[in-house]
């Protein structure tokens, strides 16, 4: 028995993984650790809503399919060489910019606490900007990929960019989807930064975008007031600071080991959207720092092997995969480390959901979409390595 | 899966240049670390002062009610419990029923599917949809699973005495706090005192979690009436056969233990049922016995003989002069309206003679007959704690003119309670001492009360008050078989507008049986309208029936033959009014 144990893990260490299984076990992971912390987090909202029928596994049911139709989707993803993806690019960009019109048109949109995010589809809702984020990091490699030698200049490397992103971003703030906004530009920029745009080019970027920032956020009420109530949620706790408050009150409550799976007191109709955006504050409750630590640790591992198989690719001069693996990196990473600060009132509350966990069909679809994007540019990058063809 | 050098190219290297890799991972990589920080703080670090924060929010100090006592008569049978009920109540938003649904909801509820519907599309996050109902309705409509619906265990007052014992019991409110009678008299007592617990609750306020019992609830004490339930019902029964007989517009009765001074029985007419809470209004709550004077009439002319007694002003037997049945004061005449000639005191008060009684009066001063009155207990409160009690009227002995101080001899200028008027009989059922009036059960009866008269006296009072049951005098229909009867007729008019109008209270108070007074029995018929309107016609049968079938029920043994009542042929003698 012994014997054979041994053999079959010897046999094992002689045949190379044909997967980076450093990314596909805790990708996985998250995802059922997700779909967990979405029933837990929904159990009460679905029981007690009349809107879900009072079935306390609405939430969970739909969380499930949509994992299902996700990972059948990265399935999918993986079959198609990165070569197909990068001719596909820029198409799938513009689909993605008709999307995002589309959304804008009334009637066609659907409209939810003043946001015009989805487009209803029978029983389901697409929300183009979860897919915008996807098609953006295929499109900002391929323009890179493709411009690599006009980087260091302005008028040919960045001009370009700037416009599409100038009206990528006009689209996604007249929904308004400042969050989305803020990902999308973060890919962009960090394509074009990791594709060698010119030093002080980028530098005045930073700056110009910095100012654009704070313009945006003065010029907007709504902005200014989730930014006021983020500094000090305790000066309105039942008022504008509300929900952070809330959160805040399950971080604290959960403490180093947490009170429970379950046994969250915040999901019983205090925390709002506890099975989208904050997610995490019911895992900081249930499972308390310990269950935090774990599922940062998580993402942080994600990142730093999609910027390993990046920056395996660029070596193998394989420039669009690389920047595309990176761009993925970076998309997990901004969106991750964005939702968490906003759990933790590290950052002013915006409409983000934490990536391969939260509830929302969009989402969870297009991140399992670039997990297989991914594992397709590391399956190539094994397949040159052992010298064979892609 | 490290460096692979082979693949290094110089000029690809220059063109991504790896520390802008590098850098991004960095600084990704260092905003997690950032996060770990922030968590590690809110969690390990600031936890207490969010947990306090999530404490104001969730956590709830809630009463656990404590039950209220019940109320039991003086053997212990339960006269007011509180029995477990539920309330349904709605989240209205949440309750979106189908029309059978709603049809079956409101018949079981016995409720009109409209005002169901109307209490179901209410803009609150909470409406009554029926309250106290018993449990096992209660259960069937849980059986339902109706969305939105919830119970609530509450209380209900259960009063099986029914109008019987209304008055004295009164009854509480919906939140289980006394109203009215015993209920609010004793409230405190009943109420005990409600523990407390902490809890975790949602934000739609259902409890989610027990945290921790701060006080355990003091359950509410249960108070022994004094009352006799058997004693209650028989004067119950015979007050209101009286009242429909001679069509009274209302009527009272008290039956006193003359022993110890607790009350036995209350009834007032006309009465309630506790029990259907929609009725408890208008004048049928009062508690006329306690809470409603009146002028007594003849039913005080004992007092002013056996101070006349008492003073040494006359004896037994001293003869008076009441022809011509007139007698004038100042601009004043008081009259009988059957003059009888020389009269015995033990005849004034046997044949109720206004003008003997007056001139008896007449010979004291008005302070010692306001002294009597005042030691008798009249003019002031009995101090029962009993709410709503009032003390009467009795003007200063200063402002009496002589015509007042003849008047009140024979009750009129005067306004007592009729469970004043009762208690005061306790001089002469006693050996001239009056002791306080309970309302519950007393386990060591007072030995001797407040000395009002002399035993002397007292004894020749029953005497005269003996006659006065007997053929001769005015309530012969008072006798009790078996039973030596004493007592005294009274028949007021009645004040209205400071006018004498042409109604009459008639009333009746003695006791049995004379050889060793046992009860104090006090009626009052207000306006009977049937043709008879004397209190030796009207109320004195009741006191007859009452007292025999009492008396037997607490087995008195007979002082007296039980021969038939000698009624049908001495007609009673016409008192005077």
């Amino acid at each position: 028995m012994l014997k054979r144990w041994a053999l079959a893990t010897q046999h094992k260490h002689n045949t190379p993984s044909e997967l980076d299984e450093l990314l596909l076990w805790p990708a996985l992971g998250l995802l059922l650790f997700g779909m967990v912390m979405v029933y837990s987090s929904s159990i009460a909202l679905a029981e007690g809503s009349r809107f879900t029928g009072h079935q306390p596994m609405y939430f969970l049911l739909r969380h499930s399919v949509f994992l299902c139709v996700g990972l059948v989707a990265g399935v999918m993803a993986f079959q198609i060489p990165l070569r197909l993806w990068q001719q596909a690019a820029p198409w799938l960009f513009l689909a993605g910019v008709l999307l995002l019109v589309l959304v804008l048109v009334p009637h066609v949109g659907r409209s939810v606490n003043g946001a015009q995010r989805w487009i209803p589809l029978g029983p389901i809702n697409l929300q183009p900007s979860e897919l915008m984020k996807l098609f953006a990091v295929l499109y900002a490699a391929d323009y890179t990929a493709r411009k690599l030698d006009d980087m260091s200049s302005f008028r040919r490397g960045f001009f370009p960019m700037a416009v599409v992103m100038v009206l990528i971003g006009g689209l996604l703030l007249r929904e308004p989807d400042f969050g989305a906004f803020v990902v999308i530009v973060s890919i962009a920029v960090g394509i074009l930064f990791l594709g060698g745009i010119n030093g002080r080019l980028f530098g005045g970027l930073l700056l110009v975008m910095a100012v654009a920032f704070v313009i945006l956020i003065w010029s907007s009420p709504y902005r200014l007031e989730r930014i006021t109530s983020y500094m000090d949620p305790w000066k309105d706790p039942l008022g504008k600071g509300y929900q952070l408050s809330h959160a805040l009150i399950a971080f604290g409550r959960g403490e180093w080991f947490g009170v429970g799976l379950g046994a969250s007191v915040e999901k019983l109709f205090y925390l709002p959207e506890a099975h989208t955006d904050f997610l995490l504050a019911v895992i900081a409750e249930e499972l308390g720092f310990v269950g935090v630590l774990v599922t940062i640790g998580l993402f942080a591992l994600l990142v730093q092997r999609a910027f390993a198989i990046g920056r395996q690719a660029l070596m193998l001069d394989r420039i669009y995969a690389g920047l595309v693996a990176q761009g993925v990196g970076i998309w997990l990473g901004i969106q991750t480390f964005i939702n968490m600060g906003v759990n933790m009132g590290l950052l002013p509350t915006k409409g983000l959901t934490l990536p391969l966990m939260s509830f929302g069909g969009s989402g969870l679809v297009a991140n399992c979409l670039a997990l297989g994007v991914l594992l397709r540019v590391d399956w190539e990058n094994r397949q040159l390595m052992r010298g064979q063809q892609v | 899966m490290k460096a692979i050098k082979f693949s290094r190219n110089p000029l690809l290297s220059e063109r991504l240049p790896l520390w802008r890799r590098r850098l991004v991972l960095g600084v990704l990589l260092a905003g997690f670390t950032v996060l770990v920080g922030r968590s590690l703080y809110l969690q390990g670090i600031n936890n207490e002062f969010l947990g306090d924060k999530g404490r104001a929010r969730f956590e709830r100090v809630i009463d656990i009610s404590a039950t209220r006592g019940r109320i039991t008569d003086r053997h212990g049978d339960v006269v007011a419990v509180s029995t477990p009920v539920r309330s349904i109540w709605a989240i209205p938003e949440d309750t979106k029923l189908t029309p059978s649904q709603s049809r079956d909801l409101a018949q079981m509820l016995d409720m009109d599917v409209r005002e169901l519907n109307r209490k179901l599309a209410s803009e609150r996050d909470f409406a009554y949809v029926k309250r106290q109902l018993p449990p096992e309705l209660a259960d069937r409509i849980t059986a339902l699973q109706l969305p939105g619906l919830r119970q609530k265990n509450e209380y209900r007052r259960y009063y099986p005495s029914g109008e019987v014992m209304a008055h004295i019991l009164g009854f509480t409110g919906v939140d289980d706090a006394g109203q009215e009678g015993i209920e609010l008299a004793f409230n405190t007592q009943l109420t005990g005192k409600p523990g407390s617990r902490r809890i975790i609750k949602d934000r739609r306020g259902n409890v989610v979690e027990d945290v921790e019992s701060i006080s355990q609830p003091v359950e509410g004490k249960d108070i022994v009436l004094s009352m006799d339930s058997k004693i209650q019902f028989i004067a119950y029964t015979y007050l209101r056969k009286a009242i429909e007989e001679h069509r009274a517009k209302a009527g009272g009765i008290v039956v006193l233990d003359a022993r110890s001074g607790e009350v036995l029985a209350l009834v007032n007419m006309p009465t309630y049922n506790p029990n259907n809470r929609v009725k408890l209004v208008g004048a049928q709550l009062r508690n006329r016995a306690l809470t409603d004077t009146f002028e007594p009439g003849s039913t005080m002319k004992p007092f002013a003989a056996a101070l006349a007694l008492e003073k040494g002003k006359a004896r037994f037997n001293t003869p008076i002069q009441t022809a011509p049945g007139k007698l004038t004061i100042g601009t004043a005449t008081i009259s009988d309206a059957h003059p009888h000639g020389v009269l015995t005191v033990a005849q004034v008060i046997q044949k109720s003679s206004n003008v003997g009684i007056s001139k008896l009066a007449l010979s004291m001063t008005p302070a010692e007959m306001w002294e009597m009155f005042d030691a008798l207990g009249f003019g002031t409160t009995l101090k029962l704690g009993f709410p709503g009690e009032v003390s009467g009227r009795l003007r200063p002995a200063k402002t009496w003119k002589p015509i007042e101080q003849a008047t009140m001899a024979y009750g009129h200028g005067i306004s007592v309670t009729l469970m004043q008027l009762a208690r005061a009989y306790q001089a002469f059922a006693r050996d001239g001492d009056l002791t306080p009036l309970s309302l519950t059960r007393l386990d060591m009866p007072p030995a001797i009360g407040k000395q009002v008269f002399s035993t002397q006296t007292a004894r020749e009072v029953r005497a005269m008050l003996e006659l006065a049951v007997l053929p001769g005098g005015t309530a012969p229909k008072a006798q009790v078989p078996g039973y030596r009867a004493a007592g005294k007729t009274g028949t007021a008019h009645k004040l209205e507008g400071g006018a004498y109008a042409n109604k009459y209270v008639a009333s009746f108070v003695g006791f049995a049986p004379v050889s060793d007074p046992r009860l104090i029995i006090a009626i009052m018929v207000d306006e009977p309208s049937n043709g008879k309107h004397y209190g030796g016609d009207v109320a004195a049968p009741v006191f007859s029936q009452v007292m025999g079938e009492s008396l037997r029920t607490l087995g008195v043994e007979s002082d007296a033959p039980q021969k038939p009542l000698q009624v049908a042929n001495a007609a009673p003698v016409k008192e005077e009014m």
